[in-house]
């Protein structure tokens, strides 16, 4: 029995890490600076250590910026026009119902252990992503789908049948959580895998040394040739060693960079945005291409079970005084419940004007008239609704005061309390306590808004709607991708139309480098390859 | 016999306390780490969860406490590592950065203290009022930003090991020192006053001589129970100041244990800093009849 429960938690939280973000791999910024030059250090400031390092588990930032340099995937996804290329599966064929899929490999790939990156491994990884392993503790991956089996044709192929039609399975093998790791590594129990010592990849850098929660050192694999075919450059890393620093102090972080003790850092805050530019750094901020930061509000919390009442609050907030006054060009104000750039994206900006006369109407309409506190009643109860500081989300709390700010001027009392973990644990789930949630979801797929709003996935809303859930089942299921854009389309007009989102600004991952280093690259959304960079 | 008894009293009560606390707070680590909504755990599986972990009701507590008499201290529920595991590669890291910045502390207090007695620096005795007005983090900050980025003496980034311990320590002595020092200049001011004084140095004694001799020794006492006393400033000192500086210690492990409620690292923390101020309060009790021949 507790082995079951384990599994099935740790199938859920695979689940949410992998969904935290979710796609491919890098492509080289143009840098204009002569020929790259081999060798050097990179100091890399991260904000946060790695959690637990199982593969599917690897959309976590600080995760991800480690394994996208230590593993290779079957597939790559150009980030520029999202389509896949052969990267260690030089070509497939699928069947037409989509539920075969062959690939054939690279020769001579390697793991750094130095057994063989042939068929054989790879089925054993994908039999662990697409399956889980009850008795090794490991949970499916949220990439996989409908994964039957897998046959090994001969070393150099694979084949992996489906028991449903499973379009985006392609895809899935691009993503973060879908590089590919040693026999050994996949065949080791949760605990094992989370571990960074046991992580043995293929990738273009190996681990050295590490100080848990500190510092990881990587080194380059001087006899790697395998990138992408597409990468202009092939074998080796250009750099030797990359450092990476856990640097939790915002202004420690870039402090160090603009002084010259670190080379490249994640997570520049809006408000430091000027300083890292203003000292000719470079900034590079990433779309992360999936569900808009913005708050989502609960039509099973009873005050706002009125749709005319979410409709006032998506009028009454004046996301460009969001954007204008708290954030950077960095984060684009939303125009719909998606990223411009994600797929299927409808531009809904028409829809989403700021219109406060509206909104009092509205509540006026649904009988909240003003208390002589200034609040608005109905039948002795306050329009009072309650929201949580979100910690994974820049600036949650100063953007949440600011929109209460803008809905006291309607009647409308946001209460903003700061999210310690245990109480958000217990009220979260609860649409009472919790009206209104402030959250984002990044992933370079049509899925992506699944995962925010699917009862049996994130479910943010807590919608209980089933029309919602069916037009999420069906998006998930179309094979033809422009079929499946246009029920994404379909899909945010619905979000927007019942108002339950109010879409805020497009949320990046925000890096800076110094000057002198080039080649920096991003998988589709947002985390750091290294393997092109190079300092001069 | 009896000051044992008492110590091993206080622990108790420290544990006891800190785990019925834990118990009060809203949430505990496996809702924290499962019953995330992004999850679509159920409530029964989790309470299933619960079970396989055992954290619940006074057969809990009595199994957690007899682990502790063991030296047992359990795993973490965050990270599924052994607790001791992670106290040992803590403890050293906090060790050194306690123990040197409680020394600078010291050093800097008694200078202060003594130092703010001439005529000409008494403007020191405002130093302490501002150093423990002054917010750790901002100190830490402060510092970071003037001799690490700025004057580009010292690497915050990388470097060797005495590099990156100066910064730290120096913050940490900033708010240690100053109730040492405040206790130590009024004490110096209140021995000087009292007739001893007059009639050691009516029989021609130095000042020097009255100073060192006569009044630090009497005014120690009070200074060394207040010495005692920040030990509990240094622990929270170094919270902070592990985590402005990214450095690995007791400190951040507690931080990071607070913010996933991981119940077994916290008690496991807090009983190890209580054994630590008891043996801190023990070593006072037992350095005052030296140096003071009237409480032999």
């Amino acid at each position: 029995m507790a082995t079951r429960v384990t599994a099935a938690v740790l199938l859920a939280v695979t689940g949410l890490l992998a969904g935290c973000g979710g796609t491919t791999e890098p492509t080289a910024k143009v840098a204009a600076a002569g020929e790259p030059v081999v060798g050097g250090t990179l100091t890399y400031l991260e904000h946060q250590p790695p959690t637990c390092l199982y593969l599917p588990a690897a959309g976590f930032y600080p995760n991800g910026g480690l394994l996208n340099q230590l593993t290779d995937k079957l597939t790559w996804q150009n980030p520029k026009t999202l389509e896949i290329e052969p990267w260690i599966a030089t070509k497939w064929e699928i069947n037409k119902d989509a539920t075969e899929y062959t690939f054939h490999l690279r020769d001579g790939v390697t793991f750094s252990d130095g057994s063989p990156l042939d068929a054989s491994a790879v089925a054993a990884n994908f039999d662990v992503y697409g399956k889980g392993s009850t008795e090794l503790k490991l949970p499916p991956a949220e990439f996989v789908n409908n994964y039957e089996s897998s046959e090994v044709v001969d070393p150099k192929t694979v084949t992996f049948h489906f028991d449903k039609p499973s379009p985006g399975f392609l895809q899935g093998t691009s993503v973060i959580g879908a590089g590919l790791v040693s026999k050994k590594t996949i065949g080791l129990p949760y605990e094992q895998q989370c571990q960074l010592k046991n992580v043995i990849g293929s990738g273009p850098f190996t681990v050295a040394d590490q100080i848990v929660d500190k510092e990881i050192d990587l080194k380059a694999r001087k006899d790697y040739n395998w990138a992408p075919p597409s990468s202009k450059h092939q074998g080796r890393a250009y750099l030797d060693e990359i450092k990476i620093i856990v640097t939790p102090e915002d202004n420690v972080r870039v402090g160090a960079l603009t002084s010259g003790q670190a080379d490249f850092v994640r997570y520049v805050q809006a408000y430091d945005e000027q300083t890292v530019k203003g000292a000719g750094f470079t900034l590079y901020a990433e779309p992360t291409r999936g569900v808009n930061n913005g708050l989502y509000l609960r039509p099973s919390n009873s005050i706002l079970s009125d749709i005319k009442v979410r409709r006032a609050l998506q009028k009454g907030t004046d996301v460009k005084e969001v954007v204008d006054t708290l954030f950077t060009p960095s984060y684009p104000a939303a125009t719909s419940v998606l990223s411009h750039l994600a797929q299927g994206y409808v531009d809904l900006s028409k829809e989403l004007v700021f219109d406060p006369e509206g909104a009092g109407a509205l509540l006026d309409e649904a009988g909240w008239k003003r208390g002589a506190d200034g609040i608005r009643e109905k039948d002795g109860a306050k329009l009072q609704l309650g929201v949580f500081v979100s910690l994974p989300q820049p600036l949650s709390k100063q953007t949440l005061e600011l929109v209460a700010q803008q809905w006291a001027k309607l009647g409308v009392k946001l209460e903003v309390r700061p999210g310690d973990a245990g109480t958000l644990a217990v009220d979260i789930k609860n649409a009472e306590k919790t009206a209104v949630s402030h959250s984002m979801v990044g992933r370079a797929d049509q899925d992506v808004i699944k995962s925010q709003f699917h009862s049996k996935n994130r479910d943010v809303i807590l919608s209980k709607d089933g029309k919602l859930d069916q037009l999420l089942e069906e998006e998930s299921a179309l094979a033809v991708p422009a079929e499946r854009n246009a029920k994404v389309a379909e899909i945010q007009r619905y979000l927007v139309k019942q108002g339950y989102a109010i879409p805020l600004f497009e949320e990046p991952q925000v890096y800076g480098g110094a000057p002198n280093v080039h080649g920096v690259a991003f998988e589709a959304v947002g985390r750091p390859s290294f393997y092109s960079v190079w300092k001069s | 016999m009896r000051k044992a008894g008492q110590s091993a009293l206080v622990l108790w009560a420290a544990f006891t306390a800190a785990y019925v606390l834990l118990q009060l707070l809203p949430g505990d680590a496996i809702l924290i780490k499962f019953q995330n909504p992004e999850l679509g755990l159920s409530p029964e599986q989790i309470a299933q969860i619960r079970e396989y972990y055992g954290t619940e009701g006074p057969a809990a507590y009595l199994h957690t406490l007899l682990g502790f008499l063991r030296g047992d201290f359990g795993y973490s529920i965050d990270t599924g590592t052994p607790v001791v595991e992670r106290l040992a590669e803590a403890l050293p890291e906090t060790a050194k950065l306690a123990g040197l910045g409680f020394a600078l502390a010291v050093v800097l207090a008694v200078a202060i203290a003594f130092a703010s007695g001439h005529r000409l620096l008494a403007w020191l005795r405002e130093v302490p009022s501002l150093f423990v007005a002054v917010p750790v983090f901002w100190v830490g900050i402060l510092l970071i930003q003037l001799f690490s980025f700025r004057l580009k003496l010292v690497p915050v980034i990388g470097g060797t090991e005495a590099q990156q311990l100066i910064l730290p320590v120096l913050t940490l002595a900033v708010p240690i020192c100053a109730p040492i020092a405040q206790v130590l200049a009024r004490g110096i001011d209140q021995v000087s006053t009292q007739p001893f004084v007059q009639v050691v140095a009516a029989k021609g004694a130095s000042r020097r001589w009255i100073l060192w001799r006569h009044v630090a020794r009497n005014a120690m006492l009070p200074t060394l129970t207040m010495a005692g006393l920040t030990f509990g400033e240094l622990i929270a000192g170094s919270v902070i100041t592990e985590t402005v500086f990214g450095r690995n210690g007791v400190g951040r492990l507690t931080e990071q244990a607070v913010s996933a409620q991981d119940t077994p690292v916290l008690l496991a923390v807090v009983v190890l800093a209580a054994t630590v101020f008891v043996l801190v309060n023990l070593i006072v009790d037992l350095l005052f009849p030296i140096l003071d021949p009237r409480l032999r």
